[in-house]
């Protein structure tokens, strides 16, 4: 049971760190960002290549991936954004969706869809929280994620935080005021790579890891950690996520070893985000629906 | 006087003659249309099944995001639950097939009014995300479960003696294909349609307007739910087993990708697009492995994920360049067929 709890508030530490970024996307451009994880994926491919691959040093390999994402993101706001900008945001979800059902397809081409180990930052055994054991990369994950959703906070309160507010509510009256328009979207989505690029560093080598493992399994509970925390609240992605991992967990061991229902941490995502719907809509923290 | 009567009835002629020329063109299609069915034998009708009924899914999607403007993310559970509901009818209670079909479409519809009362009750794309995550919940837990599915063995569906030829299945295949049509022709030409309109446009002007917001898109999600479920009943006689792994989540996201190339509203363009997409991975994998020359990178994983790949690439381009999807490309003749003049 403890452990169980344990595991879930630091699986729930990765769910956070995308949910910060799919938050980041939403406060700013009022869209689901299904493309979120692929980033990661992106990230964590690129410095598979270049430290496993090429053999070269781990920091490298760590520039290496967040530059990958980071120019993903750009080229994703340059190629679809910012030419759908006018067009409806169902249109520009299924276009995210296709993104990263693309980004996807292009890891098997050019890697093959198998799984691959990952070296962890810090080699080592596990530490022992509430009988479960948790490995260095995961307290690194856990801090990583409190300091962004900290940090992210902290820029929407700053000046150019203030901006992409201020862009997202109302655009034309922003560049009244000399706010561009394309410099806010390029920033948005830019840091939404690089957050989405810490989550797939970091998580990678927690396990072993295949082409699309970002978006088949963290995106949904990310999401659900998003609308939990009210889809505009960072601190609200932070908690939201360490909630989503705990009830997955509680799921696994309530209903999936007790009463053997299949697919019990599945099924405690899907409840939960009904739950918050029916009951919550505005989420934990978040001030509208 | 005269001439004026000479000039009238050479209009007349030449709209007799236009009228003609179409009814004539529209034949020539339907016929080349039922070509393979009529001579391409039992590959090709259960290929024009599976074109068929990958069609009614298309539409499906179209009442969703085309008529009511939401996304459904997970419309893969809606197809299995029907699936799944028109084998238990027939290989437990021995149910007849149609009873097996309405009960596949109450099923997929029944779900759909469970979520949407909690999703859209709520403004945004909320719906796509409670799919997605019900999609997850479907495929792992709810197709899982041993009594309702035959659990990973898969649940049979046998086709009745009239059906049991692939000729005559194909047919009843078209035959709901015309069905689920005429409700889309329906709904589009009535209040409803245009109650959908203003839902999709602006929810707030529509509801300024006395249209009732949830309930549009609600009755426009347990609609594609229906047509969803109706489409799994076919899938499960189609196959006649049904299987859990037939529903991952990434079928969803193709199905919503390939409505959107087609062309949301276009009935025509949706069709074709998913007739295209439902015989591209039965296809293209015979014919990359029979080019003379094989390119160094493709191999069997390669084939599976190409399709998909392909359906992506179209996507982008079609929203780039043309978002009105294949329907927009074929505008100019259908416009023409249908008897529109130009302005």
């Amino acid at each position: 049971m403890g452990a169980f709890l344990a595991l879930g508030l630091f699986q729930g530490a990765v769910y956070g760190l995308l949910a910060v970024g799919i938050v980041l996307v939403y406060k700013a451009k009022r869209v689901f960002n299904f493309a979120q994880g692929e980033f990661g994926g992106v990230a964590a491919f690129t410095a598979f290549a270049i430290v496993v691959g090429a053999g070269l040093p781990y920091w490298v390999g760590v520039v290496g991936g967040l530059a990958a994402a980071v120019a993903m993101g750009l080229i994703v706001e340059r190629v679809i954004v910012r030419p759908l900008e006018s067009s409806s945001r169902t249109i520009m979800l299924v276009a995210l969706v296709g993104v990263a059902l693309f980004t996807i397809a292009i890891i098997v081409l050019l890697g093959q869809p198998i799984p691959r180990v990952m070296p962890p930052l810090i080699s080592g055994g596990g530490v022992n929280i509430l009988g479960a054991g948790i490995l260095p990369q995961q307290l690194i994950l856990m801090a990583v994620l409190a300091v962004l959703a900290a940090a992210m906070a902290w820029f929407f309160k700053t000046d150019m935080g203030l901006a992409v507010l201020a862009s997202s509510q109302d655009t034309r009256a922003a560049q009244v005021v000399g706010i561009s328009p394309v410099a806010v979207s390029r920033l948005v989505w830019g840091m939404a790579a690089l957050l989405g690029g810490i989550a797939g560093l970091l998580y990678a080598p927690v396990g072993i890891f295949t082409p699309g493992f970002m978006t088949l399994t963290m995106l949904v509970p990310a999401f659900a950690a998003a609308v939990l925390g009210g889809m505009t609240s960072l601190p609200g992605a932070f908690i939201g996520g360490l909630a989503i991992g705990v009830v997955q967990n509680l799921g696994i061991y309530y209903l999936g070893q007790q009463l053997k229902v299949p697919g019990a941490a599945e099924l405690g995502v899907f409840a939960l985000l009904m739950l918050v719907l029916l009951i919550r809509p505005q989420g934990l923290l978040g001030k509208e629906a | 006087m005269a001439t004026a009567t000479m000039v009238l009835t050479r209009v007349k002629v030449q709209r007799r003659f236009g009228l003609a020329l179409r009814v004539t063109v529209v034949l020539a299609l339907l016929v080349l249309a039922a070509l393979p069915l009529l001579l391409g034998g039992d590959v090709w009708a259960q290929r024009i099944s599976r074109a068929a009924i990958y069609a009614v899914i298309g539409l499906s999607i179209n009442t969703l995001t085309g008529h009511a403007g939401q996304i459904s993310l997970g419309h893969q559970a809606f197809v299995g639950i029907g699936a799944f509901a028109a084998a238990f009818m027939a290989s437990r209670l021995g149910a007849p097939l149609g009873f097996g079909l309405a009960a596949a479409g109450v099923a997929g519809a029944f779900t759909a009014v469970v979520i949407g009362l909690v999703a859209l009750r709520v403004t945004g794309l909320y719906l796509a995300l409670v799919t997605l995550a019900f999609g997850l919940t479907a495929e792992t837990t709810i197709f899982n479960w041993r009594e309702f599915t035959g659990g990973g063995a898969g649940a049979f569906a046998p086709r009745p003696a009239v059906l049991a030829s692939d000729h005559a299945f194909a047919l009843l295949c078209l035959g709901v294909l015309g069905l689920v049509l005429y409700l889309d022709w329906r709904i589009v030409s009535t209040k409803t349609g245009r109650a959908l309109a203003a839902v999709r446009n602006n929810e707030r002007i529509a509801s300024t307007l006395g249209v009732n917001v949830t309930g549009y898109k609600l009755a426009a999600f347990s609609l594609s739910g229906l047509i969803a479920g109706l489409a799994g009943g076919l899938f499960a006689h189609w196959n006649q087993i049904v299987q859990a792994m037939d529903f991952e989540f990434q079928v969803a996201l193709v199905w919503v990708l390939m409505t959107v190339v087609g062309g949301l509203r276009s009935r025509l363009g949706v069709i074709l697009a998913s007739a295209f997409f439902a015989l591209l991975p039965l296809t293209l994998p015979n014919f990359l492995s029979s080019l003379p020359w094989q390119p160094p990178f493709l191999n069997e994983a390669v084939y599976h994920v190409l399709p998909p790949f392909i359906v992506v690439v179209m996507l982008l381009v079609v929203l780039r360049f043309f978002p009105g999807g294949f329907g927009q490309l074929l505008r100019p003749a259908t416009d023409w067929l249908a008897g529109k003049r130009k302005q």
